[in-house]
C-alpha cells in the first residue's frame, strides 16, 4: 500500500478532452440525484469516483452512457453531444464500454458468443475475425480456456473479466466501471483489479466508481469525491489521501480507512 | 416402518372400496366388461371422420378422440398466436392498445370458461337460418345457426407429388439459408438468408405446380416397400421388438450409471436411483413379454398397418398425373330436407365446434398473454442495459437477448396452459360437440358400461397430458441455462 | 392449527405506508402525443383501435338495450339466481347468512387494519373516465331522446363533480380506499330507495310487476348489511386498539373457517334436533371421548413417555381400524380415527403441564365440533324445499366452492409433504395421485363421482349427490393444492431445515413449527389463484344437472313460460356475477402479494 502513493502522475495537459460534463442535473420524481455536476476527463486519463452510497456516482456514469437521461446540463463525449437522437446514442454507446456491478452477462450464450455478439451485429464484423479478436481478449483478461463455457459455469471474478472483455470487444475509447468489484468475494477482487490496472497502463480512458482505495491510490490520475449528487472535491490521489481540503471528504476518509 | 404402514393402509382402503364396488355392481347387475368396444354401438355422432353406421364401439370412441385431438391441436396453435399478440400488446407503449389488451385479459380470465362456451354457442343458435345471403362477405363467408362456413382449399391426388417436390425444395432452401448465413458471418456483408430460402421454396412451389407428375416414380418405390413388409414373417418383428425393448433399457441404465459416476468414482446411489433402474428394466421385460406372449397381435397389426400405409402412398403417387394438385371451393348451400344446410364444398365450423374452439382459444389466450408479459418482464433489467451498453439496437436486443431468455421462462407455464386447453376441450359435452367425453357418454347411456367408458376417458386424457408434458420437458431440458 | 400457523398472516400496516407510486402527470396534449401518437405506426394503431372499440361498444349496447331483451326475466328471478329454490317464507335465513359474512368481513377489516389510501387525483381521473363512458353510452346506445338526455346529464354531472373537487383540493390530497368503497356501495344501495327500478318478482308462483322502487324485502336487508359492515368495522378497530391483536385475529381466522359449516348446517338448514336422542347417545359419546381420550392424550403428550407412547398410539390406530369390522355408529369410528391421529401426533406437541392441557383442550374442542356437525348433518332439516338440495343458484356455487377449498387444504398439505418427503414410497404414492388427477379433466372426475360414487359406499350408507360431487371436487382440488404448497416448500432454504435440526427438533416438529408456516405464507398468492379457479370451476356443476348459478341462468329461467328463450340475457348476467367475484379476488390477491413482498424479484 505504501508504495502505491508514489504512482506515476502522468502529465496529461496536452491531451484532448474525452468527456465534458457541464451542470448535469437529474431528478427521480422529487429526489435530486445529480446536482449540477461539471467535470472534464481527458484522453488516457484514469478517474476514480469515490463517495458514500447514494451519492450519485453510479447515476452520473450511467448518464454518460445514456442509460439514464439527464434533465439539465450537457454531456459531450468525444466531441459529440448527448441528445435524444437515436443515431447519436448508438454512436456514443459503441465508443463507450461499460462494466456493471452485477456483470450482466447473457446467461443463454457462451462466453465467446457474449463477446462476439456486438462486434458481429453492430460492427458487422465477419464471425471468424470477431472470434479471433474475442479469444485474444480472453487471453488478455487471463481466461482463454473458458471460451466455450456458459456464464453460469464461471466464478464471479471470471464473469466480471468476461464482462470486461465483452466491453473491450467493441474497441471503445472510454471504459466506464460501475462498482466492478462490489459483488465479488474478496479473493476474486484482485484478479479483476489486475485486469483493470493493465487496461489503465495501456492508455485507456477510464472512469471507475469503486470502493477500492488501494486501486484508487495506485492507478488514478485524479480522484473525484461526490456526495448528495454534487462533486465535493477533485484532486490527485496524493492530495486526496494525505491532505483533503473539504471536511466532508475528511469525514468520509476517516470512516473508510 | 411408517411407509409400509401407510402403504398397507392405502392398499387396504383401496381394496375395501374396490370390493365394495364389485359387490354393489354385482348386486345391481351393472355390466362392466369392455365388450362394447367390439360390438356395433348403434349410435350417431354429430361430426367427425365418420358419423354413423359404426362397425364397433371402439370406432365411435376413436372418432370422438380424433375430434378432441383436432380441436385441441387447432386450439393450441390459435391460442398461442393470439396469446403472444395479447402479451406483447400488454407491454405496448400505445396507451389504448395496452388498455384494450388488459381489458381483454381481465374480462376473459375472470369468467368461467363454461359460461363463455355456452354463451358463444347460444349466440350461434340464435342466428338466422342458412340462406344465400347469410354472411357479411357475400359468397365467401357465411354465418348462420348452422355455423361458420368459409372457402376450403383441398388437395387432389397430385398434391402428394407436389408435396414431394416441396420436400426437396425445403432441403434446397435450407441449404440456401445456411449458405447465406455463413456468407454473412464470414465476410461481414449483409446476407439475405430468409429471402433466399423463401425464394427457393417459391420457385420449387411454382415449378412443382406444373411439373409434379415427375414424382410419379415414387409410387412403385413405395409399392416395393409394402411388398417387403408383406413378406416379413410376424415372428421376426416380434423378436426384433422384444430385443429392441430390452436393449434400449440396458442402454439407458448404462448411460444413467455413467452419468452418476465422475472421475473420482461413482456417486452413492439413492433408493430413488435404484428404483428407477429396476423400474426401467422391469418395464422393458414387461414390454418384451407383452409383444411375445400376451399380445402377439400387436406385431401383425404393426406389419399390416405399415403395409397398408405404403400401399396407400403407392396409390396416391401413382394416380393424378396432370391437373392441378390443389383446388379451392366457395361454401355451397344444399337443401337435403326441409331446411337448408351447408354443403361439403366449404370449410364449415359447426356451432358446436365453433363454440368450444373460440371458447378455449380466447380463454387460454388471456392466460398465455399474461404468461408472455410476465416472461418478458422477468428478464432482469441489467440484461437490457448490458445489451444497450454494448451498442445493440432495441430490436437486436429484443431478438438476441430478451426473447431467448423470456422464452425459457415462459415455456413451463406455457406447457401447463396447453395441458389445460386440452383438458378444457372436454367441456364440449355442455354444447354437444362430439368429443371423446360426449361420444363416451352416449355409449354408456346406450350400453350401461359406465365404468369402462370412464376408464377409457381417463387413459386417453392421461396419454394426451403425458405427451404434452414430455414434449415441453424435452425443450425445457434442452434450453435450460447452464449453471454450475 | 397451532399458534405459529395462524398468527401474522398479514402484518399491521400503517395506513399511509402503502400509497401507490405517484405518476407524474403530463398536460393532456403532451400525454396524448407520448402515449397515442408517438410515431406514424402508433397513430394508425390508435385510430384503428378507437374505431374497433366504438364498433364493438355500439354492438354490445345495441344488444343490451334492445327492446327485445328480456331483462325483466333477470329481475323477476333474482331470488332464483342467488338462492335457488330456497323457501320464500324462510328467506330471512339467507340474509342472516350474508349478515354473518358481512360482519366477519367488517370485523376482520377493522382488526387487520386493511385498506390503504389513494391519491384523490387518481380517483378523480376515474371519475372523468366513468363520466365520459356514460356520455359515450348515451351517444351510442339505441335510446329515445329523453333517455339519451338523462345519460348525458348523469355523465356531465360526474365530470363536473370531479372537476369541482379537483379545483377545490390540493394535488397531494389522499382518501381512504375503504371510505371510497363505502361511499360507492352506499350510493348503489341508496339508489334502491330513490330510483324507480321497478318491482319484479314471483310471489307464491304468481308473477308480480309494478313500478316504483324495488321491494322492501330487498332494499331493507341490503341497507342493514351496509350499516352492519360499518358498525362491525369500527367495532373491529376498537377491539384491535383495546387488546393485543393476537387473539382477536386467531378467533376471527377460526370463525372464517367455521362460518361455511355454521351457515350451511345451522342457519340455512336449521336441523330439527331430537334432544332425547342427543341426551342418550351423543352426550355419552362426547363425555367418553373427551374425558377418556383426553386422559390418554395427556399421558401421551408427556415428554418422558418415550417408546411406550408410540406403541400405545399404534395400538390406538389398530383399534380404530378394527372398529370398521363390527357394526356400530359411524360417529364412534370417525372419532376413534381422530383420536388415533391425535395420539400419533402427541410427541410433536409434548411439553410442560400447560402445553399438555392445551393439547387436551384442543382435542375436546375437536370432539365437540365434530359431534355437533355430524349430528346436525344427520338431523332432518326444518327448511322444506322442492329440489334435492335446499338451495341453489349463487348460494350453491359459493357453498360448494368454500367447502372444497376448506376440505382440500389439509389434504393438499399432506400430499405436498408426502411428495417432498425423503421416503420413496410416500413420494411415489403421492406423485402418482397428483399426476393422475392433474392429467384428467375435471368433468370426468365430476361425472365419475356423480354417477359412480354410490357404488363405492358400504351398504345402507347414503350420500347425496351434492356431497358426492363435493368430495370429488375436493379430491381433485387437493392435487392442485398440493402442487401450490410444494412450490412454497421448495422455496424454503436449506438453512431453515438445518437450523431446526440444530435445535434438536424432530422431523414432525420441524415441519409443523418451522417449515409449514413459512411455506404456506409463500403459497398464499397461488392459493388465492386456486380459490378463483375453484370458484369458476363450480360452474361445471351445471353439466351434471345441479342447480348452480349457471344452471339457473341457462336452463331454468329461459324455460319459464313467461320468459322463453331469454338465455343470452341470463348468461350475461351470470357472467357479470362470476366476473365480479373472480375479479375482486384477483385484485385482493395482487394487493396481498405486494404486502407480503413475495412474487417480486
Amino acid at each position: 500500500m505504501s508504495d502505491a502513493a508514489s504512482a506515476s502522475v502522468r502529465d496529461l495537459s496536452g491531451a484532448t478532452n474525452m468527456i465534458e460534463c457541464e451542470g448535469v442535473s437529474k431528478w427521480y420524481g422529487d429526489f435530486q440525484a445529480l446536482n449540477s455536476v461539471s467535470a472534464t476527463i481527458k484522453e488516457q486519463e484514469v478517474v476514480v469516483v469515490l463517495g458514500p452510497s447514494g451519492s450519485g456516482k453510479s447515476t452520473w456514469i450511467r448518464c454518460i452512457n445514456k442509460l439514464e437521461h439527464h434533465q439539465e446540463g450537457r454531456i459531450v463525449v468525444d466531441g459529440v453531444e448527448l441528445t435524444n437522437d437515436l443515431r447519436n446514442i448508438e454512436k456514443i454507446r459503441s465508443e463507450v464500454g461499460m462494466v456493471f456491478q452485477q456483470f450482466n452477462l447473457f446467461p443463454h450464450l457462451t462466453v465467446l458468443d457474449n463477446i462476439t455478439l456486438a462486434p458481429i451485429w453492430v460492427r458487422k464484423k465477419p464471425r471468424g475475425e470477431a472470434e479471433s479478436a474475442a479469444r485474444a481478449l480472453l487471453d488478455r483478461v487471463g481466461i482463454p480456456e473458458q471460451a466455450d463455457k456458459y456464464p453460469g459455469q464461471l466464478s464471479g471474478g471470471q464473469q466480471q473479466r468476461v464482462a470486461i472483455a465483452r466491453a473491450l470487444a467493441m474497441e471503445p475509447r472510454v471504459m466506464l466501471f460501475d462498482e466492478p468489484t462490489s459483488a465479488l468475494d474478496p479473493e476474486m477482487i484482485k484478479e479483476v483489479l489486475d485486469v483493470m490496472k493493465g487496461l489503465a497502463r495501456s492508455g485507456m480512458t477510464m472512469i471507475v466508481v469503486t470502493h477500492e482505495m488501494g486501486f484508487a491510490r495506485e492507478v488514478a490520475d485524479r480522484i473525484i469525491f461526490m456526495e448528495d449528487g454534487m462533486i465535493v472535491e477533485v484532486g490527485t490521489p496524493e492530495h486526496f489521501f494525505t491532505n483533503p481540503t473539504e471536511d466532508r471528504t475528511k469525514l468520509f476518509l476517516s470512516q473508510i480507512l | 416402518m411408517a411407509q409400509v404402514g401407510a402403504l398397507i393402509l392405502v392398499l387396504g382402503a383401496l381394496g375395501f372400496l374396490v370390493s365394495q364396488a364389485g359387490d354393489n355392481l354385482r348386486a345391481r347387475s351393472i355390466p362392466t366388461g369392455f365388450d362394447f368396444i367390439e360390438q356395433p354401438p348403434g349410435i350417431q355422432v354429430g361430426e367427425g371422420i365418420q358419423t354413423r353406421d359404426f362397425e364397433t364401439g371402439g370406432r365411435a370412441l376413436w372418432v370422438g378422440m380424433v375430434n378432441t385431438l383436432r380441436i385441441a391441436s387447432a386450439g393450441i396453435v390459435a391460442a398461442t398466436v393470439l396469446g403472444v399478440i395479447v402479451g406483447l400488446a400488454r407491454l405496448s407503449h400505445n396507451w389504448i392498445v395496452q388498455k384494450v389488451s388488459s381489458v381483454f385479459v381481465e374480462t376473459l380470465r375472470n369468467i368461467p370458461l363454461l359460461v363463455q362456451i355456452i354463451f358463444i354457442f347460444t349466440v350461434f343458435t340464435t342466428l338466422g337460418n342458412v340462406s344465400l345471403d347469410s354472411g357479411p362477405i357475400h359468397g365467401w363467408l357465411h354465418i348462420s345457426n348452422k355455423g361458420l362456413s368459409v372457402p376450403r382449399v383441398f388437395g387432389l391426388n397430385g398434391s402428394f407429388q407436389w408435396l414431394a417436390f416441396m420436400a426437396i425444395g425445403a432441403l434446397v432452401a435450407r441449404w440456401a439459408h445456411h449458405h447465406q448465413v455463413r456468407k454473412q458471418e464470414e465476410t461481414g456483408q449483409l446476407g439475405y438468408p430468409i429471402v433466399a430460402a423463401g425464394g427457393v421454396l417459391s420457385v420449387f412451389g411454382i415449378v412443382g405446380w406444373f411439373a409434379h407428375p415427375v414424382m410419379g416414380f415414387l409410387g412403385p418405390v413405395f409399392g416395393l416397400i409394402a411388398d417387403a413388409l408383406d413378406g416379413l414373417p410376424e415372428e421376426t418383428l416380434q423378436l426384433i421388438l422384444a430385443v429392441l425393448s430390452i436393449v434400449v433399457a440396458i442402454l439407458w441404465i448404462r448411460r444413467f450409471l455413467k452419468s452418476m459416476s465422475s472421475g473420482g468414482g461413482r456417486a452413492k446411489l439413492t433408493d430413488d436411483d435404484w428404483f428407477r433402474m429396476i423400474f426401467a428394466f422391469a418395464g422393458s421385460v414387461l414390454v418384451a413379454f407383452a409383444v411375445l406372449v400376451v399380445w402377439p397381435g400387436l406385431s401383425s397389426w404393426l406389419l399390416n398397418s405399415g403395409r397398408d400405409f405404403f400401399q396407400l402412398l403407392d396409390d396416391r403417387f401413382g394416380s393424378g398425373n396432370g391437373g392441378r394438385p390443389f383446388d379451392g371451393k366457395r361454401p355451397d348451400i344444399v337443401k337435403p330436407g326441409n331446411f337448408a344446410n351447408y354443403g361439403p364444398a366449404g370449410l364449415t365450423l359447426t356451432p358446436f365446434f365453433a363454440a368450444v374452439f373460440f371458447g378455449v382459444v380466447l380463454y387460454t389466450a388471456a392466460f398465455i398473454g399474461e404468461i408472455v408479459r410476465g416472461g418478458i418482464l422477468a428478464v432482469p433489467k441489467g440484461q437490457t442495459e448490458a445489451a444497450s451498453a454494448i451498442g445493440l439496437k432495441r430490436s437486436q436486443a429484443l431478438r438476441h437477448i430478451i426473447l431467448p431468455q423470456a422464452f425459457r421462462i415462459v415455456l413451463p407455464p406455457l406447457g401447463n396452459q396447453y395441458l389445460n386447453l386440452t383438458k378444457n376441450t372436454s367441456l364440449a359435452i355442455a354444447v354437444g360437440y362430439a368429443d371423446v367425453v360426449q361420444v363416451g357418454q352416449t355409449i354408456y347411456n346406450q350400453t350401461g358400461r359406465t365404468l369402462p367408458v370412464m376408464a377409457i376417458w381417463m387413459l386417453f386424457y392421461l396419454a394426451c397430458s403425458l405427451t404434452i408434458s414430455v414434449v415441453v420437458n424435452f425443450f425445457n431440458v434442452r434450453l435450460k441455462l447452464v449453471e454450475r | 392449527m397451532t399458534d405459529q400457523q395462524t398468527t401474522d398472516v398479514a402484518e399491521p400496516e400503517e395506513e399511509t405506508s402503502n400509497l401507490p407510486p405517484k405518476v407524474p402527470r403530463l398536460p393532456p396534449g403532451e400525454w396524448m402525443k407520448k402515449n397515442l401518437f408517438s410515431s406514424v405506426g402508433n397513430s394508425i394503431l390508435t385510430v384503428v383501435f378507437v374505431l374497433v372499440i366504438l364498433a364493438i361498444t355500439r354492438g354490445l349496447l345495441g344488444f343490451a338495450f334492445s327492446p327485445e331483451r328480456r331483462w325483466d326475466a333477470t329481475a323477476t328471478n333474482m331470488r332464483l339466481l342467488f338462492a335457488g329454490a330456497y323457501p320464500q317464507n324462510q328467506f330471512v335465513r339467507m340474509w342472516v347468512s350474508l349478515g354473518i359474512v358481512v360482519a366477519l368481513g367488517g370485523l376482520s377489516t377493522g382488526v387487520w387494519r386493511a385498506g390503504g389510501r389513494m391519491y384523490l387525483t387518481s380517483l378523480l381521473l376515474k371519475g372523468y373516465g366513468v363520466g365520459g363512458a356514460v356520455v359515450l353510452v348515451g351517444i351510442l346506445a339505441p335510446f329515445s331522446g329523453s333517455a339519451r338526455l338523462s345519460y348525458f346529464l348523469v355523465g356531465g354531472l360526474l365530470i363536473a363533480a370531479s372537476f369541482a373537487v379537483q379545483s377545490a383540493t390540493d394535488e397531494d390530497t389522499t382518501v381512504g380506499t375503504l371510505a371510497v368503497g363505502l361511499v360507492g356501495v352506499s350510493i348503489a344501495v341508496g339508489s334502491f330507495w330513490v330510483i324507480p327500478y321497478g318491482h319484479h318478482a314471483f310471489i307464491d308462483g304468481a308473477q308480480v310487476v309494478s313500478d316504483g322502487t324495488v321491494a322492501a324485502t330487498t332494499k331493507g336487508p341490503l341497507t342493514v348489511m351496509v350499516i352492519l359492515a360499518v358498525l362491525t368495522y369500527f367495532l373491529g378497530r376498537e377491539i384491535a386498539d383495546r387488546v393485543d391483536a393476537g387473539w382477536p385475529r386467531k378467533v376471527l381466522s377460526l370463525s372464517w373457517l367455521a362460518s361455511p359449516v355454521v351457515i350451511v348446517f345451522f342457519v340455512l338448514r336449521d336441523p330439527d334436533f331430537d334432544y332425547g336422542h342427543i341426551a342418550t347417545t351423543e352426550v355419552p359419546i362426547f363425555l367418553a371421548y373427551a374425558v377418556g381420550g383426553g386422559l390418554l392424550l395427556f399421558a401421551l403428550a408427556s415428554p418422558r413417555i418415550g417408546e411406550v407412547g408410540r406403541i400405545i398410539a399404534a395400538v390406538t390406530l389398530i383399534a380404530a381400524a378394527a372398529t370398521f369390522l363390527t357394526p356400530m355408529l359411524q360417529v364412534i369410528r370417525i372419532l376413534a380415527l381422530m383420536l388415533a391421529v391425535f395420539a400419533l401426533a402427541a410427541p410433536t406437541f409434548s411439553g410442560n403441564r400447560a402445553a399438555r392441557l392445551r393439547y387436551v383442550t384442543v382435542w375436546a374442542g375437536v370432539v365437540l365440533g365434530l359431534l355437533w356437525l355430524i349430528t346436525a348433518i344427520n338431523s332432518p332439516a326444518t327448511v322444506e324445499s322442492n329440489s334435492s338440495f335446499f338451495t341453489g343458484g349463487l348460494a350453491l356455487t359459493l357453498i360448494v366452492a368454500s367447502f372444497t377449498m376448506i376440505l382440500s387444504f389439509p389434504l393438499g398439505v399432506i400430499l405436498a409433504l408426502a411428495r417432498t418427503s425423503n421416503m420413496p414410497l410416500f413420494r411415489v404414492m403421492s406423485t402418482t395421485y397428483i399426476e393422475f388427477v392433474r392429467g384428467v379433466p375435471f368433468i370426468t372426475i365430476l361425472i365419475f363421482f356423480s354417477v359412480l360414487f354410490p357404488l363405492f359406499l358400504p351398504e345402507n350408507m347414503e350420500v347425496t349427490e351434492i356431497a358426492a360431487v363435493t368430495i370429488g371436487f375436493t379430491l381433485f382440488s387437493a392435487a392442485y393444492m398440493a402442487e401450490n404448497v410444494r412450490g412454497g416448500l421448495q422455496s424454503i432454504r436449506r438453512g431453515q431445515y438445518e437450523a431446526a435440526e440444530a435445535l434438536g427438533m424432530t422431523t414432525a416438529q420441524k415441519t409443523v413449527f418451522i417449515i409449514l408456516p413459512q411455506a404456506l405464507r409463500v403459497s398464499i398468492p397461488p392459493l388465492v389463484g386456486q380459490t378463483i379457479g375453484t370458484y369458476k370451476e363450480t360452474s361445471l356443476l351445471a353439466i351434471i344437472g345441479l342447480f348452480d348459478l349457471l344452471f339457473v341462468a341457462r336452463s331454468l329461467i329461459p324455460n319459464q313460460t313467461s320468459f322463453i328463450g331469454s338465455v343470452r340475457e341470463q348468461l350475461l348476467f351470470a357472467s357479470v356475477i362470476y366476473w365480479m367475484g373472480a375479479y375482486a379476488m384477483s385484485r385482493a390477491s395482487q394487493n396481498l402479494e405486494r404486502k407480503l413482498g413475495v412474487g417480486e424479484r
